[in-house]
């Protein structure tokens, strides 16, 4: 092999040919041939390389992984083939994840707390002392006879570990497992639970559909599951013989807004409003479903009740109440406009109104669940429940049954308890009220806390005002905090331990998003880094400390066989199952309208106090067994304006504002694809650097603002502003955007963080400190959008 | 000798920046401090980036555009022709490829190119307190010298090699199995994570190939065809 040339010979020779164009020319003739002998090719590989199959959890899209392991590092990551939601694809957080592997800010060991709350004087600890802690804490609180006054709180649990968790908190004795889907998809989960019964996500067969309506759903960047609305939009679009129709509703247009056909500048808060002029055209044009309407809802037309009682059906209230003339003077949306899209929906089958699986701009005041209540009602409307290119019932995997809790007084009387985040209380219609349990551990209500267990849960950063966490920790005798990273709530903990990064460790995780059940599952592709252990297998090792009765309930050695044992009836081999990292029955098995099958699996399914008879509620009779008997001030202090049967059915409720005239602007803060809605990716520098593509900013925030409102403020692109609202000041830059409805500014989530680590710390701004903390009266929803601001020159 | 093209979809296309990640995770380029990559001196081979969005008209009427762009791979590039030490040249099937030890970093190529995808390192690359452990280690050489990804160093220009380390590794696998080597047997990791599928690769000489069927599309076009480069990465209009 010939030496190459280095740069100092290289210099020679050009001095020597001269400095003319032509004997450059010349000299590149020369060394543009080959050298004799030169090589050409692959240098053997330097070591042992193998692939292992994961499942990525750097959102919820849960996109399965094959990960390429060279010499025992973890170098790459692509798309498992195999995966039914990303076959073969991978985002940039997804590639970016070795990031998150061998970032040098994780958490190494276990630790106590020595100074202060907060001063960051720790000692490491081993996970024995850890273990022995907690359980004691436990014991404590079961012999004082207060188990319930030991909370978690958990942020995106996979698979088993959710029903796994809430079985920890039960077998203590503790009704507080308090999931953060209040931030997030909690509207629309409610939504369809008091619409369709069925507690869960809806999900949507784009593949099939002709015509999609996106509710502020954000599909192509930060939905529920993006990459899986990434396929099914790419398939929609270009996969078959029909390019079907994508029209996006939202005051932000967005990259899912750019690639639409159609984008629609709303008036933030008021989709309810045009959900239901859409359904007031479609009704009165007769292009409803006349037969799942007549055969298969409850309360279209006009009914009577047991009692003899008229009420007024959905069809009534819609004629009367929403016509486009009104729907444009609420929304601004044209109602010609409206006219067209409500024909152009019902008229090209199949179509389906999406609802956003984050917080989008429904969620403010009571609107949220009504919001999201008139836009599912579209699809029922159209007959586009259970139907090929409509909405479709998630399924998964039959488990196994948990086995039966050890009796257990002290427990069975503690998990009777009111629950600490109100769920089912203060909020009447709430399941979770993650962002409320600050101010109630303040107030001590419904109790003292003894004991705050936090999984995956930075609350301090992520909740609008999470401050006030920091306050109610004064009253949180001890707090646990299971992360990776040193985060904004972990600074707070009395015990910081470790847990590994998704690509170290066990766990499953269900498919969700295509309908039809599907399982992948996390391995450890690497040996663990450094001295962390799996939140399940901590929880477990406490369970067995404890003794009986609650180690009784947790017959399993580890999280590896807890899974192994909830997985064996998916039909797979264990062996299979690490395998391919995937296992599903591929292809939606349709249920037939009224079949028994639809009854059990399709709508009513998850009613508890209503009758499960298949039929969807126009008019929600789940919300009757739970409003029906309040009076008007009730219901006012619920934060409704409407009394008698408008309770019952969707309508718009104008959103509250924090914020008068004075504050001219709505707060949208939006999460992009590039960072992602978790902390940790916050402290990767390669997200960092691509953070903001769509208006060419990186490593920072900015606000996003209407040319011409700017134009009024005398604003001019980048420069400094402040952003105010009743609840308080940011200093970030404006960057302007025509794409945006004027009334709007937005600014990104998941910068200026305070603490996770030194790529994360102390750039940009964090919008949710601005935002209104209140939750919303009835629901128990975080209120993201129901803030004002007023924007000036810094 | 397949003559490698790639396709770009921009209909299919969603912005969401995987390849250009999925490059840098699969061509070790460095990550750049702040600072830098405010000067626009990021090092992503594969940058996405938003068109500047008419400034007339009603709001409605407003909508922002993207482009994904790696290097054209030109039948004609002008990096080529200013190279004043032959370290860029053309390879038999057409790739534009870098030899990092010949070149001076004099940058005439970063002007030369109409495209803009190719890079200066303005600092020694560096990866601190063990995040370069992820770095891809393949090695491939041309021409008697490092290529592909193994880390540049400070002071050379470097650009998208249509991941020419997976075309020796699928060549190389071929061999060992004692086969003959398929063109579609490779694919670029950009092509390979395209969360749209937006991105279609292959051999332009094939009249069958995917990417040739796809370039007599009504909707294909290249970039600055004018310039006279023939960019062997072909776009499909949106719609």
């Amino acid at each position: 092999m010939t030496t190459p040339l280095t740069r100092r010979q290289f210099l020679k020779l050009t001095a020597v040919a001269g400095g003319s164009a032509a004997a450059m020319g010349g000299l590149q003739a020369v060394l543009n041939a080959t050298p004799a002998g030169a090589e050409e090719g692959l240098l053997a590989p330097s070591g042992e390389e193998h692939i292992v199959p994961s499942v990525c959890l750097l959102c919820p899209s849960g996109c399965g992984v094959l990960v390429r392991v060279a010499d025992g590092r973890a170098v790459k990551l692509e798309g498992n083939p195999m995966h039914p939601i990303n076959t073969g694809s991978l985002c940039p957080k997804g590639q970016a994840a070795p990031e998150l592997l061998y970032n040098p800010d994780r958490l190494t060991g276990p630790l106590r707390r020595v100074g202060e709350r907060g001063s960051g004087e720790w000692e490491p600890i081993t996970w024995d002392e850890a273990v022995q802690i907690v359980a004691q804490k436990l014991n404590d609180l079961r012999a004082a006879g207060h188990p319930e006054r030991a909370a978690c709180l958990y942020g995106e649990t996979r698979g088993q570990m959710r029903p796994f968790i809430e079985r920890f908190m039960q077998a203590v004795g503790s009704p507080n497992a308090i999931s953060h889907d209040s931030l997030n998809i909690e509207a629309a989960k409610l939504a369809t639970y008091y619409t369709q019964g069925v507690y869960d996500l809806p999900a949507y067969d784009l593949e099939n559909s002709n015509y999609v309506l996106s509710f502020g759903a954000n599909l192509l960047e930060a939905g529920r599951t993006p990459q899986r609305m990434v396929s099914g939009y790419s398939y929609m679009r270009r996969g078959r013989a029909e390019r079907g129709k994508v029209v996006v509703i939202d005051p932000r247009q967005g990259v899912t807004g750019a690639k639409a056909d159609e984008w629609i500048p709303i008036v933030p808060g008021t989709d309810a409003a045009l959900a239901l002029g859409l359904a007031n055209v479609i009704i009165r044009s007769g292009l409803a479903d006349s037969d799942f309407v007549h055969n298969y809802s409850f309360g279209f037309e006009d009914f009577k009740d047991g009692e003899g009682k008229s009420h007024k059906g959905f069809k009534e209230f819609v004629l009367q109440n929403y016509p486009p003339s009104r729907v444009e003077q609420i929304t601004g949306v044209p109602a010609t406009t409206i006219s067209r899209l409500a024909g152009e929906f019902a008229g090209n089958p199949p179509a389906v109104a999406i609802l956003p699986g984050k917080g989008g701009l429904l969620n403010g005041s009571i609107n949220g669940l009504y919001t999201a209540m008139a836009v599912h009602m579209l699809n029922a409307l159209v007959g586009s429940i259970e139907t090929p290119g409509g909405v479709l019932a998630q399924r998964y995997f039959p488990c196994a049954d948990w086995p039966q809790l050890p009796p257990d007084p002290v427990a069975e009387r503690g998990r009777t308890a009111e629950r600490l985040d109100g769920a089912g209380a203060r909020f009447p219609l709430a399941r979770h009220a993650y962002q409320a349990v600050a101010d109630h551990i303040s107030e001590g209500y419904p109790y003292p806390v003894e004991m705050l267990f936090l999984y995956d849960a930075n609350p301090v950063y992520e909740v609008p005002g999470g401050t006030r966490f920091v306050e109610a920790f004064q009253k949180a005798p001890f707090i646990v905090s299971c992360a990776s990273f040193m985060d904004e709530t972990a600074q707070y903990a009395d015990l910081v331990l470790p847990e590994p990064t998704f690509l170290e460790r066990w766990q499953d995780d269900a498919i969700e998003g295509l309908g039809y059940p599907g399982v992948g599952l996390r391995q450890p592709v690497v040996e663990p880094l450094y001295d962390t252990l799996n939140t399940g297998d901590f929880l477990l090792r406490v369970a067995q400390a404890m003794g009986d009765p609650v180690a009784g309930a947790f017959p399993w050695s580890n999280f590896e066989e807890l899974l192994k044992d909830r997985l064996k009836t998916i039909g797979a081999e264990w062996e299979t199952l690490k395998e391919l990292g995937v296992w599903m029955i591929p292809g939606y098995r349709f249920a037939r309208r009224g079949s028994e099958k639809w009854v059990a699996e399709v709508v009513g399914r998850d009613r508890m106090s209503s009758p499960r008879d298949g039929r969807f509620d126009f008019f929600s009779r789940e919300l009757n067994c739970a409003l029906g008997e309040l009076g008007a001030d009730e219901l006012k202090a619920l934060g409704l304006s409407q009394a008698g049967d408008a309770v019952f059915l969707p309508h718009h409720e104008p959103v509250t504002y924090a914020g008068n005239a004075e504050y001219p602007f709505t707060l949208n803060v939006i999460t992009l694809m590039s960072l992602g809605p978790y902390s940790a990716a916050a402290n990767m520098p390669t997200l960092q650097e691509i953070s903001g593509m769509t208006v060419g900013e990186r490593w920072d925030s900015w606000l996003e603002m209407n040319p011409e409102a700017a134009h009024e403020l005398e604003l001019r692109n980048k420069d400094g502003v402040w952003v105010e609202s009743p609840y308080g000041k940011l200093k970030t830059k404006v960057r302007l955007v025509k794409s945006l409805h004027p009334d709007v500014v937005n600014l990104p989530h998941n910068q200026g963080h305070t603490a996770v680590g030194r790529w994360a710390r102390n750039r940009g701004v964090n919008g949710l400190e601005i935002l209104n903390p209140a939750s919303e009266p009835a629901t128990g929803l975080a209120s993201f959008t129901n803030t004002r601001v007023k924007v000036y020159k810094a | 000798m397949p003559r490698w093209s790639m396709v770009i979809d921009l209909d299919k296309c969603v912005a969401c920046q995987g390849c250009s990640i999925a490059c840098r995770m699969e061509n070790n380029t460095p990550i750049v401090s702040p600072s830098e990559a405010a000067l626009g001196r990021s090092m992503l081979w594969n940058d996405v980036f938003p068109l500047r969005a008419e400034e007339e008209g009603a709001i409605a009427s407003a909508k922002a555009r993207f482009l994904t762009r790696p290097c054209m791979h030109c039948e004609d590039p002008p990096c080529v022709k200013v190279c004043p030490v032959g370290a860029t040249y053309q390879d038999d099937e057409g790739l534009v490829r870098q030899n990092y030890t010949r070149c001076i970093g004099c940058r005439f190529c970063t002007v030369a190119c109409p495209y803009g995808v190719r890079y200066f390192n303005w600092y020694e690359p560096a990866w601190e307190d063990g995040l370069d452990q992820h770095l891809n280690p393949d090695r491939v050489e041309g021409r008697g010298v490092l290529e592909g990804p193994a880390v540049r160093p400070k002071g050379v220009v470097e650009k998208c090699t249509f991941c020419i380390h997976r075309l020796h590794k699928a060549r190389a696998r071929a061999e060992a199995e004692g086969r003959d080597f398929r063109p579609d047997e490779y694919v670029p990791a950009c092509v390979q994570t395209c969360t749209g599928k937006a991105r279609f690769f292959g051999d332009l000489d094939d009249a069958n190939s995917t990417v040739s069927l796809l370039a007599q599309s009504r909707r294909a076009f290249r970039l600055l065809n004018e310039a006279g480069t023939h960019p062997k990465v072909i776009y499909l209009h949106e719609g």
